[in-house]
């Protein structure tokens, strides 16, 4: 080989090899076992103790998650920018034939590769866990890649703080700083969703960050409609501007030259990288401002969540098509296949509940899962006991447990509460009252054959004072007169006392007065 | 080659010890000349912008409402532990350390010193607002999360002890969101509890100890 050839080949530039090395040495690798430890202690746990549906499990890989990730991306870029002033190197690299840019730009994007990486084996892993709990659907994308690029515009916002200010304290000054914003912006974002209905939410630029701990308000989200990708969208656009942004502030800004480079740098001269600089920091601002200005518009919906109209798809307000798991006998169990890991919990504590009423006028012939906020039809009226995983109900079960604590009894008992109340409360389970007393009365008298307590829902058992049974008034209805839990407690304690046969007759020939309100206390045997 | 006569060497004049005045002004002066070294000044500055950050957000209730009011405060208490655990890096390295016998005083003093003069900013810096917790949660946060920046120091050298503070941030956010008991999560503990302040006060010894006997980490990269 000639020492032609040699230079020739030396004078290519050839930033893959850059990279390589870069991504070599990068100290991100070394933030690798600390990001994995915080990965744990906030996303995994709380991943994992979400029910395992695909929306819900997603949303955890924006919220916490990528707070975090971004704060020690941010931190460890900032590190990384100072680096060239921290070890004296300036002058030495200002006399190479490469501009800084370029060459700080290698060393952006191998810690961009390492804060990415890490992120998406976060991700990996939620979705992999998911992956074996699910029943139904898929992963959801948009949101991967809102975390994605938020992770690596944090890397160029600390990296462009590093390169203007290599100072000792920017880096935990910029991961402090973007830890701050993330907060405040929590805060934001926590008011928009603080709203009693839909039709009252506002769209808001803090939509863009997560609410605190990332939970969504349903548990059924992106179950029996689709989640609308629009904030996700959105949260790209946005956090894509920044990184554009950032990534070509320094090319513009002649203090970005690190050390010694300041006076001779190649950015200077050449026109045609300030024009692509320029030209990228327009179209960062622009798309940040056009999603700052489009969360803005956003409008809520019951069923599909938030909803940016100019970039919503009308198809995913179309309810998904699906059909039921169901499991059970005589009396059928049903069940989105979203969550069919609960069904057996739910069968197993709706049949003996179901068995001690069988003969009744207006038994259900099945139980069908529903959705949204609709509520369930009047028991007397439909041979369908219908529930909703987003409605809770007096017995205070949720279906935000894992599959593995609902089969725990204390859930199974709150099934259970849900159902006798239902069945024998009528319309005034619905009403702004609740239960009559002699409806709780027998709720609680056919509960305790089951082996459940009394419900925690029921006005009078819920008052600190009411413990002791001694008072704990009743807030009546129009029908009725008010009543102690004393004096609810007395009257089950003796409808229980009848034997099954008497009790089952008793009721066959007056659960339809027991609904109407008809039935009091006193006329309980 | 010739022999040369070396003169015969004069006896060394007995070592006369500075006069006291003197002595003190040589003492204040390597005493500022490490604090410059450490970069103190800036720290004290990043310590009152810390303050300062710590104010706004009381005042204009930028992180109020249920948890959040308890951990926006202290991301801002882990920073201003941050700069102190920071300001143990020294720019000379093992040079320094070779012939600096009064380093270890130097560091025991700095790294106290800068704790109280962190918590007294914050303290000054919420003065009038309703802090959760008060001045209790607030130092006891800022020892604890101090001694975990001074021991990440002793691995990672004092740039990049930062990283110990906000890694233990992450932590301690989850514990406070789900309201964990365990004293080594000391933010989640209520202001007087005495396990949460013996962990605190524990790490804060070790670290402190750590660095002031052995100093962190050096590397010629730093």
């Amino acid at each position: 080989m000639t020492a032609v050839a040699l230079t020739q080949r030396t004078a290519r530039f050839r930033p893959a090899r850059a990279l390589r090395l870069e991504i070599k040495h990068n100290p991100g690798v070394w933030v690798l076992p600390l990001l994995a430890a915080v990965f744990y202690f906030n996303a995994f746990r709380t991943a994992a103790g979400y029910p395992p549906t695909w929306t819900l499990r997603a949303a955890v890989i924006t919220g916490p998650n990528l707070i975090f990730f971004t704060v020690i991306a941010a931190g460890i870029s900032a590190w990384v920018a100072t680096r060239e002033g921290r070890r004296k190197t300036g002058d030495l690299l200002a006399t190479t034939a490469r501009a800084a840019w370029p060459r700080q730009l290698t060393v952006l994007a191998a810690t961009v590769f390492w804060m990415v990486l890490a992120y998406l084996a976060g991700v990996a892993v939620i979705y992999g866990m998911t992956a074996f709990q699910a029943t139904w659907g898929g992963p959801p994308w948009w949101p991967v890649a809102a975390g994605a690029v938020g992770v690596a515009a944090a890397c160029a916002v600390g990296f462009t703080c590093g390169t203007l200010l290599p100072g000792r304290f920017t880096a935990p000054v910029v991961a402090v700083a973007v830890f701050a914003a993330w907060f405040i912006g929590v805060n934001a974002a926590n008011s928009v969703w603080d709203v009693p209905n839909a039709s009252s939410a506002r769209g808001s630029p803090a939509l863009l960050v997560a609410t605190n701990g990332g939970r969504p308000q349903d548990v059924a989200v992106g179950v029996f409609y689709h989640a609308a990708p629009d904030v996700s969208i959105a949260q790209v656009m946005f956090m894509g501007g920044v990184l554009l942004v950032m990534v070509a502030l320094p090319a513009l800004l002649p203090a970005a030259r690190v050390g010694g480079a300041r006076r001779s740098s190649f950015a200077a001269r050449r026109r045609w990288l300030t024009v692509v600089a320029a030209v990228g920091i327009a179209a960062g601002v622009a798309a940040s401002a056009t999603a700052f200005s489009l969360a803005g518009t956003a409008r809520l919906s019951a069923v599909t969540g938030w909803g940016i109209p100019a970039l919503h798809d009308a198809a995913d307000d179309q309810p998904i098509p699906y059909t039921p798991d169901c499991a059970g006998g005589a009396f059928a169990v049903c069940a989105h296949p979203a969550f069919a890991p609960y069904l057996g919990a739910i069968s197993a504590a709706l049949q003996p509940a179901v068995a001690e009423v069988v003969g009744l006028p207006g038994v259900p012939a099945r139980a069908e899962m529903t959705t949204g906020d609709t509520l369930p039809a009047v028991a007397g009226t439909t041979s369908v006991y219908q529930y909703s995983p987003k409605l809770e109900g007096v017995g205070g079960e949720s279906f935000w447990v894992t599959p593995a604590m609902a089969r725990a009894a204390a859930w199974e008992q709150g099934t259970q509460q849900d159902f006798i109340t239902w069945f024998v409360s009528g319309p005034s389970a619905q009403e702004a009252p609740g239960p009559t007393p002699a409806q709780e009365a027998v709720a609680i008298a056919l509960l305790a054959k089951l082996g459940a307590p009394v419900p925690p829902g029921y006005p009078q058992f819920s008052q600190p004072a009411s413990q002791s049974g001694s008072s704990g008034m009743s807030s009546g209805s129009a029908t009725q007169p008010t009543a102690t839990a004393a004096q609810i407690t007395a009257a089950a304690t003796s409808f229980q006392s009848l034997s099954s046969a008497a009790r089952h007759s008793w009721l066959a020939a007056n659960i339809v007065g027991l609904r109407s309100g008809a039935v009091t206390l006193a006329m309980i045997p | 080659m010739t022999a040369v006569r070396t003169p015969p060497v004069p006896p060394a004049a007995p070592a006369v010890p500075a006069p006291p005045s003197q002595r003190l002004a040589a003492g204040a002066r390597l005493t500022s000349l490490n604090l410059r070294s450490r970069r103190v000044p800036t720290a004290l500055l990043a310590l009152f912008l810390c303050a300062g950050a710590l104010r706004a957000v009381q005042h204009w209730h930028l992180m109020n409402g249920g948890v959040l009011a308890q951990q926006g405060p202290m991301v801002i208490e882990a920073g201003a532990a941050a700069m102190v655990a920071m300001t143990t890096h020294s720019p000379f390295g093992e040079a320094e350390r070779a012939t600096g016998r009064w380093l270890p005083y130097l560091r025991l003093a700095s790294a106290l010193a800068l704790t109280g003069i962190a918590i007294g900013a914050l303290q000054l810096g919420v003065t009038g607002t309703s802090l959760p917790g008060g001045v209790l949660l607030l130092a006891r946060n800022v020892i604890g999360v101090t001694g975990i920046g001074l021991l990440a120091a002793l691995f990672t050298g004092g740039l990049l002890a930062w990283i110990g503070p906000i890694g233990y941030l992450g932590l301690a956010e989850y514990a406070l969101n789900e309201a964990w008991r365990n004293p080594w999560t000391w933010p989640a503990r209520p202001p007087a509890d005495r396990g949460a302040w013996i962990c605190a006060a524990i790490v804060f010894a070790a670290g402190l100890t750590a660095v002031t006997l052995r100093g962190p980490r050096t590397s010629l990269s730093d």
